[in-house]
């Protein structure tokens, strides 16, 4: 065995001579991929590199165009100036932000009593619940937007966070409950029953059993769940039309102006929008990556 | 005695989410449906529709309109888009999937670039490519000006001739990633034995791709389509942000007509009668569909 990785690790002299000619060819055969990926890539992050650009640049900069000599010559933070000047687009972050975060908490909580209960308990009706949540992700959404209106003008919603934080909840619950189900169903029940026997409540072995061991789970159902309600449009434009309730997309999307567009100001606020998805996605990339090709690859 | 109180506490543990599920998913389609059957305004309460029979689905086929704009949802909305997704999805997930950037070190970086627009809001999405296109200062115009291939700005959003297509550049851009990430988990599902089988046979890459990479991913595909079909038939945000379903009514979708009418027209009902017939659209489809793909598995 020894002798054997001993020979293949010293080539003789011809033979390496002849392998660094073989992958210096291959290098360059290399470069017929490389170089159309990198162009393509590049022309994939460009709209994104424009709009933090666009955001940085003084007012005369954008109006008079594009000067490539100039191209960073004047960087300034003058178009969030104008932003939290002309907007109130400060109180549309804090809306966003505390919907989001009400919401996400709230749908976390549901999803892991279901999970669990899913996970743990074999009862009437637990096939038929599989299948109404797998039901709902099917179910268009923008088909809710008229009856839900109605029922929320009835209850005194429209207009209100719990309103909205209830759309929210109910958007991303379906999929948290199947996702933790599944994170439970790999914690052994041993551990739990263990627990029980020792006197502890069910929400008790939930709290502070279970959920130390799928904290990694939590964490991605919550950023996933986050994103999304940070992302959504619809719901939040036609149920939020006080200018004091609005969130961060639905005051990016009154930012279009019938007459002529500041688009400094409109990138500066598109970045801020887009801040926190990137920033959550950038930390749980790989995770959430995993984990969306698992469900379809699955499913 | 203990499996009846279990299962009471299993009740218990899983009716906040059912309830949920019930007031916002379960009664308000069957509501949908009994919406489309009434006529009322958003000033209305709920029970204050009146009875019109089929008034609102005659109403909506009616509309000269209608069919145009079901063809913008089907062809330009839907089937062109998911189409040239899967297409630049697949290359780009090959692309990526090849040991060539694992010898240069850049597959993790190549990785995480593709992934970047899907980090966008779709919101912000629109917003950027808005500013990009723009008629007169937005970067693609200075281009095509600057290297005189055109004299004058082109209004990309407001001509009929380039409306449709950058609409589908912006839905492709934005939605892309999800179609590479899924088919590059697809692609690392195979195992290499097959294509060191096929080399041996003598099989080029073509061949393998054909023979070996098509057929093993094929299951993915399959979700892959039914998924995005769904979602962009339903996508709402798209149309409207970018051109408001015009110039006119020219790229007006099923979804923007559903809330135009709905809380523009004020006719509830209407909305409701398009919202039913979407989701009937998207019923047949994945029942065909999937019929389709399973008949072809035998």
């Amino acid at each position: 065995m020894s002798t054997v990785t001993q020979q293949e690790g010293a080539p003789a002299p011809s033979r390496l001579r002849a392998r660094r000619r073989d992958s210096s060819a291959r290098r360059a055969s290399d470069l017929v991929l490389l170089v159309p990926l990198a162009v393509v890539l590049l022309a994939i992050i460009f709209p994104v590199l424009w709009m933090v650009y666009s955001a940085l640049r003084p007012v005369q900069d954008i109006a008079a165009g594009v000067s490539w000599s100039t191209l960073l010559d004047n960087i300034s933070l003058d178009a969030f100036a104008r932003l939290f000047e002309a907007t109130n687009f400060e109180q549309y972050i804090v809306n966003s932000l505390l919907v989001c975060l009400v919401g996400t908490l709230c749908t976390v909580i549901v999803a892991s009593l279901a999970g669990f209960a899913l996970s743990r308990y074999s009862f009437r009706g637990r096939g038929a619940m599989f299948l109404l949540l797998v039901a709902t992700q099917l179910l268009p959404f923008v088909v809710l937007i008229t009856p839900v209106y109605l029922f929320f003008s009835q209850l005194g919603l429209l207009n209100s966070y719990p309103g909205i934080v209830l759309v929210y909840v109910a958007m991303t619950l379906p999929l948290a409950v199947l996702l933790m189900s599944g994170f439970f169903n790999g914690v052994p029940r041993t551990l739990d029953e263990a627990a029980r026997m020792d006197g502890a409540s069910t929400l008790t072995v939930i709290a502070r059993v279970i959920a130390p061991l799928v904290w990694p789970g939590i964490v991605t159902v919550s950023v996933t769940a986050f994103i999304a309600m940070w992302e959504e449009f619809l719901f939040a434009q036609v149920f939020l039309t006080d200018d004091s309730l609005k969130t961060a997309q639905v005051g990016l999307a009154g930012l279009f102006g019938e007459y002529g567009t500041d688009w400094g100001v409109v990138m500066a606020a598109s970045t801020i929008a887009a801040a926190p998805t990137i920033i959550l996605f950038s930390f749980l990339q790989r995770r959430l990556v995993a984990g969306v090709a698992a469900g379809a690859i699955k499913g | 005695m203990t499996t009846r109180r279990t299962s009471l506490q299993a009740y218990l543990l899983s009716a906040p989410a059912l309830v949920i599920v019930a007031l916002l998913f379960l009664f308000p389609s069957i509501y949908n449906v009994i919406l489309s059957l009434q006529e009322i305004s958003p000033f209305q309460g709920p029970g204050d529709g009146e009875w019109t029979g089929l008034g609102n689905f005659e109403y909506v086929f009616g509309n000269p309109e209608f069919w145009s704009i079901a063809r913008n949802t089907v062809f330009w909305l839907t089937a062109l888009t998911v189409l040239l997704r899967i297409v630049f999805g697949l290359a780009l997930a090959v692309a990526l999937h090849s040991p060539v950037l694992r010898r240069w070190k850049v597959r993790g970086l190549a990785r995480t670039l593709v992934l970047i627009p899907w980090m966008v809001p779709q919101v912000v999405a629109i917003a950027s490519w808005r500013w990009l296109l723009d008629g007169s200062s937005g970067v693609l115009n200075q281009v095509l000006v600057g290297s005189g291939l055109t004299d004058s700005g082109v209004a990309f959003l407001a001509q009929t001739s380039t409306v449709w297509w950058s609409i589908v550049a912006i839905i492709v851009w934005r939605e892309l990633p999800f179609v590479v990430m899924v088919l590059l988990a697809g692609l690392q599902s195979i195992p290499d034995e097959q294509y060191e089988a096929a080399s041996l046979d003598g099989a080029g890459g073509i061949r393998a791709f054909r023979s070996i990479t098509l057929p093993n991913l094929r299951p993915v595909l399959t979700v892959v389509v039914l998924v995005t079909v769904i979602q962009t038939f339903n996508n709402f945000v798209y149309v409207w942000l970018t051109t408001g379903g015009g110039p006119g009514t020219y790229t007006a979708v099923l979804a923007t007509e559903l809330y135009s009418m709905a809380f523009f027209a004020n006719k509830l009902g209407a909305g409701a009668a398009i919202g039913l017939v979407m989701t009937m659209i998207m019923a047949v489809f994945a029942v065909l569909y999937m019929r389709a793909t399973r008949t072809e598995d035998q």
